[in-house]
């Protein structure tokens, strides 16, 4: 009965591949770009508009013909994506704002205006499950600070750090009671039980059974809650760390499993280009807000709302310091208050309170000697940071004409574009009272003093910059054609760029429409990043992801941490930043953990990869089909003949020549077609 | 590439490891630790990304306008490491006055990359490129250091990296890798059962056409089966060898660790981030002196884990650029210009700041701001790789810069 459907299926596939391939070879009459087989330009275009084809991708794009695909992929809002909505549902902090953010999963500052009584608890039952193992264990720190503080003061010798008989006893005593708990709660039957055993514990008795688990036990927890409950105990131990790890699994799941590809390339791209860096203080709360209504919603649109949306996000004002730049003759540079006419809007008491705990710089703050006094008074002034960046990362590029001097006067305009209530999630304000009086000259422009208007005039221009144009076109390439970029190919982007007003969705038009995409050269020419490789594994494989953070973490290994590129140029997509021993071994170990079912939260089955058909049992064959499904058949004949070579050890393949009724070792196979240098390819 | 790396490594003796066991490699092997069987010269180089801030790190303590254009930045002079009267280390760096005193320890301030940019990337692919203001140069200088005719004796672990990332500085045609991590750097990690997958992916990318990964490929696999023989599981740092915990501890214990178990290792990279103080840089306490201060530490821990080793070992620190004279309006520095380097090592005549101190009073300030500068950085490392890696073609390591023996500044002995 197998066989039959799946003569049926090959019948229909095999009429859909001619009638597109017949459509194919009418459009080529029209224009001379197709240089491909229609099969072959299907397979490349799914290489470099998403994560990689999933099984039967292929067959699917041939059939409704490579144009039209494309052309759909340029409008994700006519694609349906409730199937991956609804693996994001238990990810609910990916629906929540900034502010929200800080109130459900508190930062240490607010933990400890809550211990200090200048704050109350939440009343919501599981929030104040999270409060309450926060302020236990910044109380637990304060008296272990005060005790080491006090003898050593008075004594001036060690006993400070050294614990009397009594607590050390008590120390034991606490240690063994959450070893004995850890087993005790691994061993409950369903998540609920362990939920409830582990929400019946005092929070000092939580924070110890935090402290008693090794990282397998860790994991074997984590594996065994649903993600809810996954949720809200990572948030008693950790509040911060929620929103980011649930940002970086519903990246995973997003790239591995949504339809609308291109849509998350280019969310990606951008991402990377206007990169902000979630390991700096209150990234934490305000990137993922960053990435979901600053980046995606311009993805495909204009350039210069994209530029004008980034420039004013608390999360870029943040990572790249602009919120705190004040104008050196602004009144706040002279050395007033910047709240005296905001005085509603600031934080109330500390208007120079820095987000989540990055106390701002206050002049008053200590007594300072007599004699620096004087010096004193100048204390906030300009910051250069985002001035740079702006022109040297997010526009012009680094040659696209600009001087220090232009830098200087770049930062003077943005003087005053801000963060209002910054320590509560933040939203932009324009606080005039930072901003730098006078006339401004930038790129040779005048721009004269108009406030908040002076900055959104310089992102109009610099959006409209002919070096810009040519710099996003040239990043483009890199990213979809080539690690050396066609000049003649860039060039006539930058042109549709300038021509469209920035129109993102036409730039990439004029790329897929180019001899240059579609050049046989480019055919799987371009190096996978760590990201690229491992989604692409997934989704080669038809993998069902249960719980993304295995593969969040392999990613951290592979030097390629989710939202984490500190440096403000964010992850470089070309081949030699990718290549190297430690990355290569890092990709080989991972596509046969992949392969072999032994990652959490990953299921990985061969038969799927197989499709329905019946498992082959010689090695041949079953090589052949993992190497059509994973690989669209682009496996070199040299490849092949060394894995069929290997197979025959018992070792590799789990198969033992005197048992011919037992089953090749897929797994393994596979893994070795993962590992393989076709597969680091796209 | 592919071929030049595959005929590179073939040509080198070390390479037979890789097919067959050689016995006399395992006997050195266990006689190499306490001396320094193979007279090989060793260098490591440590970058700190995000331009570090020279001037609160060897403090010009002697500058009255040093103070005066750092009014909550300055470390206070009676509480800098005193060097010579006019220099002191930060206070975090008390772990390196021994060094200093016993005359292992030169600095060279005011030195650094000529070019005037201020962006990071910009700066630090000069200063790895080793061709300030050339963008086109595609391999770097500690590569094109590798590449000394007068070396025979080269193994697959010549040149190592720390890290998940092979660097700019040492991208090129000789062999380098990158290691992430000492134990688990192999197919399956340490697991004998996946010694035929390991076989078989070496196959596969000893036969890959792309020339890239065929390179590496084999690159790979070399050091993969060397270091296994190796057993580098086995290691403890020398009696008090204090290495910090962080990233940078981690990379130098595991640099002393193969370069120790005799391996061949003659070139480690590690860099080192966290130094782009724009706002709060912190002064005797805070962000800088956390990241001086692991600096320091995991540095003279490196050295005394070392042992006799060290005899014949430089290490040498660089930063793309250093920071603004004037701290900022947010209690922080800018991108500016010049900076610190330190030189570690047996052959170093220490205990001196060398390099022309150039002042920091505003005429003397490079654009109005920034330190200015007096040494070029190729200066420096020009002087390391020709007298200690005795490479003498310096015209090909950094190509369009006049280097020679009359201009450095031999605080080699």
């Amino acid at each position: 009965m197998h066989r039959k459907q799946l003569k049926i299926l090959l019948v229909v596939l095999a009429l859909a591949v001619s009638a597109s391939v017949w459509a194919g070879n009418k459009k080529k009459e029209k224009k001379t770009t197709a240089q491909m087989e229609e099969r072959q330009r299907a397979q490349h275009a799914l290489n470099r508009l998403t994560f990689g084809p999933r099984p039967g991708d292929v067959d699917r794009v041939t059939a409704m013909g490579v144009d039209k695909w494309i052309e759909q992929q340029l409008h994700p809002e006519k694609i349906d994506d409730s199937a991956l909505e609804a693996r994001l549902e238990p990810l609910r902090t990916l629906r929540m704002d900034a502010r929200a953010l800080v109130e459900k999963f508190p930062p240490p500052q607010l933990i400890k205006q809550v211990a200090d009584g200048r704050r109350s608890m939440p009343s919501d039952k599981t929030e104040r499950a999270i409060y309450e193992s926060q302020v236990e264990k910044y109380r637990d720190k304060q008296e272990k600070k005060a005790a080491k503080a006090e003898p050593a003061d008075q004594a001036g010798d060690n006993q400070g750090m050294m614990l009397t008989e009594e607590q050390k006893a008590e120390r034991r005593e606490a240690r063994m009671y959450a070893r004995d708990q850890v087993d005790k709660i691994l061993a409950l039957p369903t998540p609920d039980k362990r939920m409830q055993a582990i929400l019946a514990m005092d929070p000092q008795q939580r924070q110890m059974l935090a402290r008693a688990l090794n990282p397998e036990e860790r994991q074997q927890l984590m594996d065994s809650l649903t993600p809810q409950q996954r949720e809200q105990l990572m948030a008693m131990n950790n509040p911060p760390q929620v929103a980011a790890t649930e940002l970086m699994q519903g990246k995973v799941l997003r790239a591995a499993y949504s339809e609308r590809q291109l849509d998350e390339v280019m969310t990606d791209f951008w991402f990377n280009h206007f990169n902000v860096f979630i390991g700096k203080g209150a990234g934490r709360y305000l990137v993922g807000e960053y990435e979901r209504d600053v980046i995606r919603p311009h993805a495909l649109g204009k350039f210069q709302d994209l530029l004008m949306a980034t420039a004013k996000s608390p999360a870029m004002m943040f990572y790249l310091d602009n919120w705190q730049s004040v104008g050196p003759r602004s009144p706040v540079g002279l050395g007033e208050s910047p709240r005296a006419r905001n005085n509603a809007r600031m934080g109330r008491n500390r208007p120079f309170g820095g987000p989540f705990g990055r106390p701002f710089p206050r002049p008053q703050q200590r007594p300072q000697p007599p004699q620096q006094a004087n010096a004193k008074k100048q204390q906030r002034g300009l910051n250069e940071n985002y001035a740079r960046e702006l022109m040297e990362l997010h526009t012009l590029g680094v040659d696209g004409g600009y001087t220090q001097k232009d830098v200087t006067e770049m930062a003077r305009v943005f003087t005053g574009w801000t963060i209002r209530e910054p320590r509560r999630g933040g939203d932009f304000d324009f606080n005039q009272r930072m901003h730098e009086p006078g006339t401004k000259f930038v790129l040779g422009h005048t721009i004269k003093d108009h406030g908040e208007d002076e900055g959104k005039e310089v992102l109009q221009m610099l959006a409209h910059h002919p070096s810009t144009a040519h710099f996003i076109s040239k990043k483009l390439v890199m990213r979809f054609v080539s690690d050396n970029p066609p000049e003649a190919l860039v060039n006539r982007m930058a042109g549709t760029f300038l021509k469209s007003d920035g129109d993102i969705r036409q730039v990439l038009r004029t790329m897929f429409d180019s001899p240059e995409f579609w050049a046989p050269q480019a055919y799987r020419a371009k190096v996978k990043t760590p990201l690229e490789f491992v989604v692409s594994a997934v989704r080669a494989s038809g993998a069902d992801v249960s719980n993304a953070m295995p593969l969040v973490q392999t990613l951290n290994q592979m030097g390629m941490p989710l939202y984490g590129a500190q440096p403000p140029t964010g992850y470089s997509t070309k081949a030699e930043t990718w290549v190297n021993s430690a990355a290569l071994l890092n990709r080989m170990n991972f596509a046969l953990r992949f392969t072999s079912g032994r990652m959490p939260g990953v299921s990985f089955s061969p038969e799927r990869v197989l499709g329905s058909a019946e498992a082959p049992s010689d090695t041949n064959a079953a090589l052949a089909r993992l190497e059509n499904t994973l690989l669209a058949g682009d496996l070199s004949k040299q490849t092949h003949e060394t894995i069929l070579k290997h197979a025959v050890d018992p070792q590799v393949t789990g198969r033992v020549l005197d048992d011919p009724s037992r089953p090749v070792n897929l797994g393994v196979l596979a893994g070795l077609i993962l590992g393989s240098p076709e597969f680091q390819k796209r | 590439m592919s071929i030049t790396r595959r005929v590179f490594l073939k040509g080198g003796a070390m390479a037979v490891v890789g097919t067959t066991v050689v016995p006399a490699f395992l006997q050195r092997v266990a006689f190499a630790s306490e001396k320094a069987a193979t007279g090989k010269k060793r260098f490591v180089v440590i970058f700190q990304r995000g331009a570090a801030d020279g001037l609160n790190i060897v403090v010009p303590h002697g500058e009255a306008s040093y103070y005066a254009m750092r009014p909550t930045i300055a470390i206070p002079r009676q509480q800098v490491v005193d060097l010579d009267g006019f220099f002191g280390l930060h206070p975090a760096m008390s772990s390196f006055k021994p060094l200093w005193d016993q005359g292992h320890l030169a600095i060279v301030h005011a030195a650094g990359s000529p070019d005037p940019t201020r962006s990071h990337f910009d700066a630090q692919d000069y200063m790895e490129s080793g061709t300030p203001g050339l963008k086109a140069t595609e391999d770097g200088w500690l590569n094109r250091a590798l590449r000394n005719p007068a070396d025979k004796d080269t193994s697959p672990f010549r040149a190592i990296a720390l890290g998940s990332a092979l660097p700019r500085m040492l991208a090129g045609s000789a062999p380098a890798v990158a290691i992430s991590n000492v134990n688990e750097f192999g197919v399956g990690g340490r697991n004998p059962q996946a010694q035929p997958l390991s076989n078989t992916f070496e196959a596969m990318y000893d036969q890959s056409v792309d020339a890239v990964l065929h390179g590496t490929g084999q690159e790979t696999f070399d050091a993969v089966k060397m270091l296994k023989s190796a057993d580098p599981a086995k290691y403890t740092p020398a009696p008090g060898a204090n290495y910090p915990r962080g990233p940078l501890g981690n990379a130098l214990r595991q640099v002393a660790q193969l370069m120790k178990a005799d391996l061949g290792v003659e070139i480690a990279f590690s860099d080192v981030g966290g130094w782009d103080h724009h706002v709060n840089e912190g002064s005797v306490q805070g962000q800088i002196a956390n990241r001086v201060g692991d600096l320091a530490q995991a540095m003279s821990a490196y050295w005394i884990d070392m042992g006799n080793l060290a005899e014949e070992t430089v290490v040498v620190t660089m930063s793309e650029f250093g920071r603004t004279a004037r701290e900022n309006g947010n209690r922080g520095t800018d991108h500016g210009h010049a900076n610190v380097m330190f030189i570690m090592g047996g052959p170093v005549r220490g205990r001196r700041v060398y390099g022309r101190w150039p002042g920091l009073a505003q005429e003397y300030l490079y654009e109005g701001r920034d330190l200015a500068l007096t040494t070029d950085f190729r200066t420096v490392l020009s002087e390391v790789v020709y007298r200690h890696l005795g490479n003498r073609n310096l015209g090909a390591v950094f190509p369009g810069f006049e280097a020679n023996p009359n201009s450095f500044l031999k605080f080699l002995g």
